[in-house]
C-alpha cells in the first residue's frame, strides 16, 4: 500500500500482515465477546477484554461453534462456524438451514481463508486527500435534515442484488426518503433466465424452487443443479438420496443431462448428452414434442412440427420422453441458468404438463430483481454518460473486472467525479475508484440473508474486524446519514418489529435460521400465450459448421471473486484436475478440427475483443463447442489472484453474456505459454478394477461380478491385537460428485500447505485427500467417475514395515499413524504405498505465509516441518476429543459421535465413519453391502477404508 | 652368564635356509628370521606351532552374530513392542541380514585384533631396526638373528659366513 | 624390455620381467616419488568435481529435498540411483581380492590393491547419498540402535537397518583388509623412504613390521581369513541393497530374482570400473610390463561373463512378468519401460549392457586399451541408466494410474552426481601417488615362485 499513510484506528493486523500480540488479544478479547462487535465509527475501546479475564464461553483448548450464513449470488446459506480462542478456524455447515442441511461446498470451506487474506484493503482512503470513515462520509453523505426530494441526485449505487432483508428495507428507506438516488444491481451470479421463462409460461416472473427427493427422473438440460446453483448443497443431498443404495432392491432415480461442458452433474448422469449450448434449446423442443400428448401441447404443435433430430439426440430423447411420461408428477425437468428463456419456458411448460408443479417443482416471488444485470448495467453506463451520476458508490463486486466488455464500464467508472468501491480486495474496481472502502468479511459483521427458498437468517460475527472495515448495510446508512450505523443495532431495529423479539432473536442465533420464514408457494397456470412467442422466436444458435463459444462460471473462482484465495486455486478442477489456472475446454474431434491438443492454445476474437487462452481436451465435451471458465487473468492488486490464468472476458459481451455463436476461432501450436498445471494426466484405469460400477441391472443380477466380495488375503501372520474401537471409513461413488468440498474441509481442519503452481507442476501436491477422475465409456460417450482417495489406513500397511525408524506404525484402535518428529524422511514409505497418498515437506511449507493466515491454523494439528512425510490422519484429533468427551462422561463412543471433516462437509453424505467393533454401526453396516470393495484389496493391504461400488441407472430401452 | 645376539644377512633364500638349518643344531634360543615376503616352507624348520587366530576368528564371528540377534529382538520385540504393518513381533527372518553382516564384521575385526596381538605390533622400535643395512629386509635382503653364549659366538659365526651370510652383527643381549 | 603385449598373450604372463628384487621394488615405488603432469592435471579437475559435489550437497541440506526434482510418486530417483551405482562400482574390488585369491589366481596379485582402493572409496562415496537423500539428514542417527530419551528404537523389518548394517561391515572389512596388505609395503616405503619426514609416516603406517618369519604365520592367516570374510560380503551387500527395492510390492521392484540379479550388475559395471582405472594407470606410470596384457583379457573375459548373467536376469525378469499375468507388473515390463516416456533411456540401457559387451568375444577388442576404455565408460553409463529406470521408472507408473507422474532432474541431481565421480578420482589419484598401489611383496613372492629362488 502506497500513498498517505492512515492510522489503523481498529486494525490487529499492519500492512506486512503481521499480527502484534497486543492487538491479537484485543482481537481475540472482543471477538469473543459476541455482544458489540459492530464496527461503529467509533468503536468503544472499554469492550476490548484483555485474555486474563477471559470471557465465560471461552475455554482455552475448546471449540466453541457460532451460526452464521454466508450470502453468495445474493442468498444466504447457514454455516456453523468453529472458532478456537477467539479466531474463526473452520466452517462447516449448518444441519438446520434448508441451503446447507449441515454440507458446506468448497467456497463455504474456503471463506475462513479469505477472512485472514493479507490482500484485503485494510482502511479507508481516497486516492488524494485525507482519509477514515468521517472524511468519506462528509464526501457522500445526504443530510436528511435538508431533505426534498432532489437531495441525493447524482449519487448512484451499483450493489450485487441480495435478499437480505436488511439491505433491501435500507435500500426501500433510501429510496422513499430520497427518490433522486439511483440504485443498479449488477453481478454476473445472478442470472435472470428462470425468471423469464417463468414470465413466458405462467405470466409474471416466479423462481423455482425444486425437490428432487421426490423426482424419480430428473432431465437437466444444460443445468449444473448439483454444483453450480444456489441451492446446489441441498440438491445434491436430495438428489443422492433418491439414488443411495442399501441393498439391492433400493429404488434409484435416473438422471439425464444434455449439456456442453462436462460438469459434476453430468458426470452423476445415467444419460448424459453432449449437446451445444446453443442446440439445447432444440432439444427442449424435441423433448416437449416427444414427451407431451399432441392434445396436452395442441397450441405449440405447428411450431414444434419440425423433424425430431436423429442419432444420439434422438435416442437420448426418446428415452426421456419415456421415462417422463412414466413418471407424470415425480419428474423434473430443470433448465440451465445461462441457458436462454426460451430453454425455461419449456421446461417449465414440461412440468406444468407432467404435473410436477406441486411435487417436484415449487415456484415463489422473485426475491432478486428481475431485469438482467446485463441490461441493468448498460442501463447505469448510459446514466454515466449522460453525466447523469457524479458520485457512484459500488458496494461490493467488481464491475470493473467482470462487466460486459462492450460497455467499457472501468473507462466510465473513472469518468464519474467522485467514486468509491467498497470491497475485500483492491481489484480492478477498487482501482478505478477514487475511494476505496474496507469492506467487513462476513465473519466480521451483522446482518440477515435469505436462502435460495426465502428461509432468512441472521449472519453473525465470529471476529471482531481485523481492519477498519464496514458492511454493505452499514455504509448504505452512513450514505444515509442516518443516526443508526451500526449493522448490529440496525439488524435488530428492522427485527424487533416480530412478535416476542427477544426469544426469536436468541433462538435464532442460535439455531442459525429464523423458523417460518420460507416463501410461500405461488400458484402457476401454464398459458401458452406466452410461450408461443418464444417458440417461435429464431434463438441463438452457432451454425452447424462454426464453433460456439460459452462462458462459464469458474467452479473454483466463480466470476473471480475467490481468486486470491489460494486453497480454490489450488484445488483441481473436478473434471480437467487443472490447477492454479483456466483453458478452453474442448472435445476431442474439435481439438482435431483446430489441429490442437492439451497445451496448445485457442486464438478467439469477437467484436473488439482477442484472447489467446490455453486448450484442454476433455472427451465428453460437445463438439464444435468451446468452454471459456470465467474468473482468471486478474489484473487487481491481489498478489494470489494476480496474472493466474487467461481473463476471457474480454469476449463476454451484453447481448451474449454466455453464448457466443459467432466468434472466430483459430488453434496455435505450439502454445507459448507455460504447461497446464494438472494434478492428474491419465484418463483411464487402464483396465485396472480400481473405481468399479455397475448398471443397477447387472448389480441386481449378480452383485458379485462388480465387487466380488472380499475374502480376506491368505496371511502367514497371526491377526494383530485390537482393543476398542476400531476406525473405518466407506465412500459410496453411487452419489459421490466430485463436488471436492471434502478436499478443502480436509485442507482447512489439517493445516495442509499450499505449494503454489509451481510445486503442483512438479507434482508435489500436498492434499491429504484427492479426488481421483476416470473417464469410462467411448470417447464420444465418455462418463467420468470420481473416487476420493485418502490414506486407506491398511491393517497390513505397507508403508509401515518399510520405515528404518518406527515413524509410521499402527495405533490399537486401527489408525495408521504418522509421527512427524520421529521421520528423517527416507521417503520408502510413499514408494511402499499402492495408493500413493503420502505427501512429503520438500520445503519449510508451514513458515513461509504472511503471519495473519497462521490465525486459520488449526490448533490440534500439528504444523509439519520440512522434510517429514504427512498423510490422512482419519481426523485423530476429533477422534481423541470425542474419545476424551466420552470418558469424562463416563460412556462409550457413540456411533456418528465422530465425524471426519471431509465426511461433515460432503454434501451428498457419501462418506460413513465409524467404529467396526460395533456391527450395527453405519459403517459396518455399509461394509456389508454386496457392493463394497477394497481399493487394491487383492495386494492384501486389508485397507480400512473401502469403497461402494458405483452402480448407475440407464434405461433399459437405451444402451449406454 | 653371558649371551650375545648375532645378526646375519642373506642375499637368498636358500643361503638363509641352510644357515637357520645349522644354527638350529647349535642354540635351542629362538631364532627370528626376517624375510622381505613371506617364506612358508621356514614355519617347520624354526619348528613355529600352528597360528591360533582362526579359533580367535570364529569365536568372535559368534559373538557378532549374537549381538545383532539379541540386539534386534530386544529393541523390537520386547522393550518397545509395537505393532508395524501387522506383522509379529517376533519376525525373525527380517532379523537375518543384520546378524550375518554383523557376523561377519566381528570375525574380520577380531581376526585383525588377534594378529595385532600375536605379532604384538604395532611398535616404533625394535633392537634389529639398530643394526646397519637392516633397512634392505623389506626389500631384497634376508636376515637372521639369534642369541648365542659367548663362548659359542666364533662357532656360530663361521657357520652363518659358511652359509653365505654377506654381513654379520652383534648386539650386547642382556 | 617394453614390449607390445599383442605377442606375448599365448603364454599366460603375469608377470613380464627380468629385473630382480631390488630393481623390482624400485619400480614399484616409482609412482610415488613420480612429477607426472597428467596427474596434477588430472588431480584438479576431479578436485573442481570434488567442490561440485561440496557445494550442491550444502545447498541440499540447507535449502531441502525440495531442490531435487523428486517429486510424489517418484520420492527416489538421482541420489538413490547414484548410490545403488556406487556400491556395484565397488563390489569388484573385493571380487577381485578375495574371490580371486581363495582360486589361487595369481593374476590377481599385481591387480587386487587398485581395486581394493577403488572399493573403498566407491563405497565411500555411496554411503554419502543416502543420508544427504534423507529429509531431515541431522537426523540420520536415529538409524543407530541407541537408547534415545524418545525412548524408541530403528525398525529392523525395514531394509534400510539391514542397508546400513550391510554397508558398515563391507567398508570396515575391505578397509581392514586392505590395510592388512598394505602394511609390509608401507614397511618397504619407510626403509626405502629417502627423507626422514617421509620414514617418520610411512614407519607409523608400518605398525614396525620387520618381516619375521613368525609375524608372516600369522599375517598369512588372517590376510587369507579376511578373505575368506570378505567373499560373502561381494554376496551380500547388493544382496541387501537390491532388498530396499524387493521387500517393497512395486510392480517392478517386486521381484526375488534381485538378489543375484543386482550382484551380477554390480560385478559387471565394478570391473567396467576396474578397466576405466587400471588402463591409463598403466600407461601413465609405465606398467605394462607389472600388469599385462594378461590382466586386462582376463578383466575383459570377467566382463563379458557378467554381461551374460546380467542378460540371464533381463530375460528372466521379461518372462516372469508375462508369465505371472499380474497386469501391473506386466504393465511395467511390456509396456512403461519398452515403450514408455523414457523408452530411449530403456533401449540406450539395452544397448549399452547388452550390445556393446558382446564386441569382447573379438580378442582384437579385449587387446585394444583404446576400445576397452571406451567400452568401459559406455558399461558403466549403462549400468546407471539400468539403476534409474528401475527405481524412477517403476515409481513413476505404478498401481493407480491417478497418481502417475514423470520425473526431472534439477541441476542439483546433476550436480550431485558428477561432483561424486569428481570426489572418487580426486580420492583414487591421492591414492596413486602416496600408498604403493601394487603389492610389492605379493610381487616378489609371485616372482620367486616364477623364477623359482635365484
Amino acid at each position: 500500500m502506497t500513498g498517505n499513510r492512515q492510522p489503523f484506528e481498529h486494525s490487529a493486523v499492519d500492512d506486512a500482515g503481521r499480527v502484534t500480540r497486543r492487538d491479537f488479544l484485543r482481537v481475540l478479547g472482543a471477538g469473543a465477546a459476541v455482544a458489540g462487535l459492530g464496527a461503529c465509527v467509533e468503536p468503544p475501546r472499554e469492550r476490548i477484554l484483555p485474555y486474563t479475564a477471559r470471557p465465560p464461553e471461552i475455554t482455552p483448548g475448546i471449540a466453541t461453534f457460532y451460526a452464521t450464513t454466508m450470502i453468495l449470488g445474493g442468498f444466504g446459506t447457514g454455516l456453523v462456524v468453529k472458532s478456537r480462542e477467539g479466531r474463526p478456524t473452520k466452517v462447516e455447515g449448518n444441519p438446520h438451514h434448508p441451503a446447507s442441511l449441515g454440507a458446506a461446498g468448497v467456497f463455504e470451506q474456503a471463506s475462513v481463508l479469505e477472512l485472514y487474506d493479507p490482500d484485503r484493503v485494510r482502511i479507508p482512503r481516497p486516492r488524494e486527500g485525507v482519509g477514515g470513515w468521517d472524511a468519506f462520509a462528509r464526501d457522500f453523505a445526504l443530510l436528511p435534515a435538508s431533505g426534498g426530494t432532489e437531495q441525493g441526485r447524482g449519487l448512484h449505487f451499483l450493489m450485487e442484488p441480495t435478499a437480505s432483508p436488511l439491505t433491501n428495507s435500507l435500500i426501500e428507506r433510501m429510496r422513499t426518503l430520497h427518490p433522486a438516488v439511483g440504485f443498479t444491481f449488477y453481478s454476473p451470479l445472478a442470472f435472470t433466465g428462470a425468471m423469464e421463462g417463468a414470465r413466458h409460461a405462467f405470466g409474471r416472473p416466479l423462481q423455482p424452487v425444486y425437490d428432487l427427493s421426490r423426482a424419480a427422473i430428473i432431465v437437466s438440460l444444460d443445468a449444473d443443479v448439483l454444483d453450480a446453483d444456489p441451492f446446489c448443497l441441498r440438491y445434491a443431498r436430495q438428489f443422492a438420496d433418491g439414488r443411495r443404495l442399501r441393498s439391492r432392491r433400493d429404488a434409484m432415480n435416473r438422471l439425464y443431462v444434455a449439456e456442453s461442458a462436462f460438469s459434476t452433474t453430468g458426470g452423476m448422469a445415467d444419460h448424459r448428452l453432449p449437446l451445444r449450448a446453443g442446440d439445447v434449446a432444440d432439444l427442449a423442443k424435441a423433448l416437449l414434442a416427444a414427451t407431451a400428448t399432441p392434445e396436452e401441447i395442441r397450441p405449440a404443435m405447428p411450431l414444434l412440427s419440425q423433424p425430431t433430430p436423429d442419432g444420439p439426440m434422438a435416442s437420448w430423447v426418446r428415452a426421456a420422453a419415456a421415462d417422463l411420461r412414466a413418471a407424470r408428477g415425480q419428474s423434473v425437468i430443470i433448465a440451465g441458468a445461462q441457458q436462454p428463456a426460451v430453454v425455461h419456458a419449456i421446461a417449465n411448460a414440461l412440468n406444468a404438463i407432467l404435473g410436477n408443479i406441486g411435487t417436484t417443482v415449487r415456484f415463489i416471488e422473485p426475491l432478486l430483481p428481475t431485469e438482467s444485470p446485463e441490461h441493468a448495467l448498460a442501463t447505469l453506463a448510459a446514466a454515466i454518460d449522460a453525466g447523469a451520476v457524479d458520485k457512484l458508490v459500488i458496494l461490493g463486486g467488481n464491475p470493473s473486472g467482470t462487466a460486459p466488455a462492450d460497455l467499457r464500464f472501468g473507462e466510465r467508472i473513472r469518468s464519474v467525479r467522485s467514486s468509491a468501491y467498497l470491497g475485500l480486495h483492491h481489484n480492478e474496481t477498487a482501482l478505478d475508484c477514487k475511494w476505496v472502502l474496507p469492506a467487513l468479511h462476513y465473519l466480521e459483521s451483522w446482518g440477515d440473508a435469505r436462502a435460495y427458498d426465502g428461509t432468512a437468517s441472521f449472519v453473525q460475527p465470529l471476529i471482531r474486524p481485523l481492519y477498519d472495515g464496514r458492511s454493505v448495510d452499514e455504509v448504505l446508512a452512513v450514505c444515509g446519514g442516518w443516526p443508526t450505523t451500526n449493522a448490529h443495532a440496525l439488524v435488530r431495529e428492522l427485527w424487533s418489529t416480530q412478535p416476542d423479539f427477544t426469544v426469536l432473536w436468541a433462538r435464532s442465533l442460535e439455531r442459525g435460521v429464523i423458523e417460518n420464514t420460507a416463501s410461500p408457494p405461488v400458484s402457476a397456470a401454464l398459458d401458452w400465450a406466452g410461450v408461443l412467442p418464444v417458440l417461435a422466436a429464431e434463438h441463438q444458435r452457432a451454425a452447424r459448421d462454426s464453433i460456439e463459444v460459452t462462458f462459464r462460471l469458474d467452479p473454483k473462482v466463480l466470476d473471480g471473486r475467490f481468486a486470491n484465495n489460494p486453497w480454490l486455486q489450488e484445488l483441481p478442477h473436478p473434471i480437467t484436475k487443472l490447477t492454479w489456472g483456466n483453458a478452453a475446454q474442448l472435445g476431442p474431434d474439435t481439438a482435431k478440427r483446430l489441429g490442437i491438443e492439451t497445451g496448445d492454445e485457442v486464438s478467439i476474437a469477437f467484436g473488439g475483443g482477442r484472447i489467446s487462452i490455453p486448450a484442454i481436451v476433455v472427451p465428453g465435451h460437445a463438439e464444435m463447442s468451446i468452454t471459456l471458465p470465467l474468473g482468471y487473468g486478474r489484473s487487481g492488486e491481489e498478489r494470489t489472484a494476480r496474472d493466474v490464468g487467461v481473463n476471457v472476458y474480454p469476449l463476454r459481451t451484453r447481448n451474449a453474456p454466455y453464448i457466443l455463436s459467432d466468434a472466430r476461432v483459430r488453434g496455435v501450436k505450439p502454445g507459448s505459454r507455460e504447461p497446464l498445471a494438472i494434478t492428474q494426466g491419465h484418463f483411464t484405469m487402464q483396465g485396472r478394477m480400481i473405481a468399479r460400477e455397475a448398471t443397477l441391472a447387472a448389480y441386481r443380477a449378480d452383485p458379485r461380478t462388480i465387487a466380488p466380495a472380499h475374502e480376506p488375503a491368505p496371511s502367514l501372520y497371526k491377526p494383530a491385537v485390537k482393543s476398542g474401537e476400531q476406525w473405518a471409513m466407506t465412500i459410496d461413488l453411487s452419489v459421490c460428485t466430485g463436488c471436492s468440498a471434502c478436499v478443502i474441509a480436509c485442507q482447512a481442519e489439517n493445516n495442509i500447505p499450499v505449494v503454489g503452481r509451481e510445486g503442483v507442476l512438479k507434482r508435489r501436491e500436498m492434499h491429504w485427500l484427492r479426488v481421483d477422475r476416470y473417464y469410462t465409456g467411448a470417447a464420444g460417450t465418455a462418463r467420468v467417475i470420481s473416487q476420493p482417495m485418502a490414506c486407506q489406513h491398511c491393517e497390513k500397511a505397507p508403508c509401515e514395515y518399510v520405515c528404518p525408524v518406527n515413524a509410521t506404525v499402527h495405533s490399537p484402535d486401527g489408525l495408521n499413524e504418522m509421527v512427524y518428529n520421529r521421520c528423517v524422511g527416507t521417503r520408502f514409505c510413499s514408494n511402499n504405498c499402492p495408493y500413493k497418498v503420502r505427501r512429503f515437506n520438500w520445503f519449510d511449507y508451514g513458515s513461509g505465509i504472511p503471519e495473519v493466515l497462521w490465525m486459520q491454523r488449526n490448533p490440534d494439528v500439528t504444523v509439519r516441518e520440512r522434510g517429514v512425510m504427512e498423510k490422512c490422519t482419519y481426523c485423530v484429533q476429533r477422534i481423541r476429543r470425542a474419545g476424551i468427551q466420552a470418558a469424562t462422561e463416563r460412556r462409550a463412543l457413540r456411533d456418528g459421535e465422530v465425524v471426519t471433516a471431509c465426511q461433515q462437509a460432503c454434501p451428498t453424505r457419501a462418506i460413513t465413519f465409524g467404529s467396526l467393533d460395533d456391527p450395527e454401526s453405519e459403517v459396518s453396516r455399509s461394509r456389508r453391502q454386496e457392493r463394497s470393495y477394497e481399493v487394491l484389496g487383492e495386494l492384501g493391504t486389508e485397507p480400512r477404508t473401502r469403497y461402494l461400488a458405483r452402480i448407475f441407472n440407464p434405461s433399459p430401452d437405451l444402451t449406454v | 652368564m653371558r649371551e650375545q645376539r648375532l645378526f646375519a644377512e642373506f642375499a637368498s633364500t636358500g643361503s638363509l635356509v641352510e644357515a637357520v638349518r645349522r644354527i638350529r643344531e647349535r642354540t635351542a634360543g629362538p631364532i627370528e628370521v626376517n624375510s622381505p615376503y613371506s617364506i612358508p616352507e621356514l614355519d617347520d624348520i624354526l619348528g613355529l606351532k600352528r597360528s591360533g587366530l582362526p579359533r580367535v576368528c570364529f569365536a568372535s564371528g559368534v559373538a557378532g552374530a549374537a549381538v545383532g540377534l539379541a540386539l534386534q529382538w530386544f529393541t523390537n520385540a520386547w522393550d518397545y513392542p509395537l505393532n508395524v504393518g501387522g506383522r509379529p513381533l517376533l519376525s525373525w527372518p527380517a532379523w537375518i541380514p543384520v546378524t550375518l553382516e554383523l557376523a561377519i564384521l566381528g570375525a574380520a575385526i577380531g581376526g585383525v585384533i588377534g594378529l595385532l596381538v600375536a605379532t604384538r605390533l604395532p611398535r616404533l622400535w625394535d633392537a634389529a631396526f639398530e643394526i646397519e643395512g637392516f633397512e634392505r629386509v623389506t626389500t631384497d635382503r634376508f636376515w637372521l638373528g639369534a642369541a648365542v653364549r659367548a663362548e659359542d659366538a666364533a662357532r656360530v659365526r663361521e657357520d652363518l659366513a659358511a652359509a653365505g651370510a654377506i654381513r654379520i652383527a652383534s648386539v650386547p643381549h642382556e | 624390455m617394453t614390449s607390445s603385449p599383442a605377442h606375448r598373450i599365448d603364454t599366460p604372463i603375469v608377470l613380464d620381467t627380468d629385473d630382480d628384487d631390488a630393481q623390482l621394488t624400485d619400480r614399484l615405488l616409482a609412482p610415488l616419488r613420480s612429477k607426472s603432469k597428467v596427474w596434477y592435471a588430472l588431480l584438479a579437475l576431479s578436485g573442481a568435481g570434488m567442490l561440485l559435489f561440496v557445494a550442491t550437497s550444502v545447498y541440499t541440506f540447507v535449502g531441502g529435498i525440495g531442490l531435487w526434482g523428486n517429486n510424489i510418486p517418484v520420492a527416489w530417483a538421482f541420489a538413490i540411483t547414484d548410490f545403488v551405482w556406487w556400491i556395484g562400482i565397488g563390489h569388484a574390488g573385493t571380487f577381485i581380492s578375495a574371490f580371486l585369491l581363495l582360486l589361487q589366481q595369481d593374476w590377481r596379485a599385481s591387480v587386487n590393491r587398485i581395486a581394493e582402493a577403488m572399493t573403498l572409496i566407491a563405497v565411500f562415496n555411496a554411503a554419502l547419498f543416502p543420508v544427504l537423500h534423507l529429509g531431515r539428514p541431522w537426523f540420520a542417527y536415529w538409524l543407530l540402535p541407541y537408547p534415545a530419551t524418545m525412548a524408541v528404537w530403528p525398525q529392523f523389518k525395514s531394509a534400510l537397518p539391514w542397508d546400513f548394517a550391510a554397508i558398515l561391515t563391507y567398508f570396515t572389512v575391505s578397509f581392514l583388509f586392505w590395510y592388512t596388505g598394505l602394511v609390509p609395503d608401507f614397511a618397504t616405503v619407510r626403509d626405502r623412504a629417502g627423507s626422514r619426514g617421509r620414514r617418520m609416516i610411512y614407519g607409523i603406517f608400518a605398525l614396525g613390521w620387520r618381516g619375521s618369519a613368525e609375524h608372516w604365520q600369522h599375517y598369512r592367516i588372517v590376510y587369507g581369513l579376511l578373505a575368506g570374510l570378505a567373499t560373502p560380503l561381494v554376496i551380500s551387500v547388493h544382496s541387501v541393497v537390491s532388498m530396499d527395492f524387493a521387500i517393497t510390492q512395486l510392480p517392478g521392484w517386486h521381484s526375488t530374482i534381485f538378489p543375484p540379479y543386482f550382484v551380477a550388475g554390480a560385478l559387471f559395471s565394478g570391473f567396467a570400473m576396474v578397466l576405466t582405472l587400471l588402463l591409463p594407470v598403466r600407461r601413465v606410470f609405465h606398467l605394462e610390463e607389472i600388469v599385462t596384457a594378461r590382466h586386462i583379457d582376463a578383466i575383459a573375459k570377467m566382463l563379458l561373463a557378467m554381461s551374460w548373467m546380467l542378460i540371464y536376469s533381463y530375460v528372466c525378469e521379461l518372462f516372469i512378468a508375462w508369465y505371472t499375468g499380474d497386469p501391473y507388473e506386466r504393465y511395467i515390463f511390456l509396456q512403461a519401460r519398452p515403450l514408455g516416456p523414457w523408452a530411449w533411456l530403456y533401449w540406450a540401457m539395452i544397448s549399452a549392457n547388452v550390445l556393446a559387451p558382446q564386441l569382447l568375444w573379438w580378442r582384437s577388442v579385449r587387446l585394444s586399451p583404446l576400445a576397452l576404455f571406451a567400452l568401459s565408460l559406455v558399461i558403466q553409463f549403462g549400468m546407471w541408466m539400468e539403476r534409474f529406470i528401475i527405481i524412477a521408472g517403476s515409481l513413476s507408473r505404478d498401481f493407480l494410474p491417478s497418481s502417475w507422474a514423470d520425473y526431472r532432474p534439477t541441476w542439483v541431481d546433476l550436480g550431485l552426481l558428477f561432483g561424486s565421480i569428481g570426489l572418487f578420482l580426486f580420492a583414487f589419484l591421492l591414492f596413486l601417488r602416496f600408498v604403493p598401489f601394487i603389492p610389492i611383496a605379493e610381487m616378489k613372492e609371485l616372482r620367486r615362485e616364477i623364477r623359482g629362488t635365484a
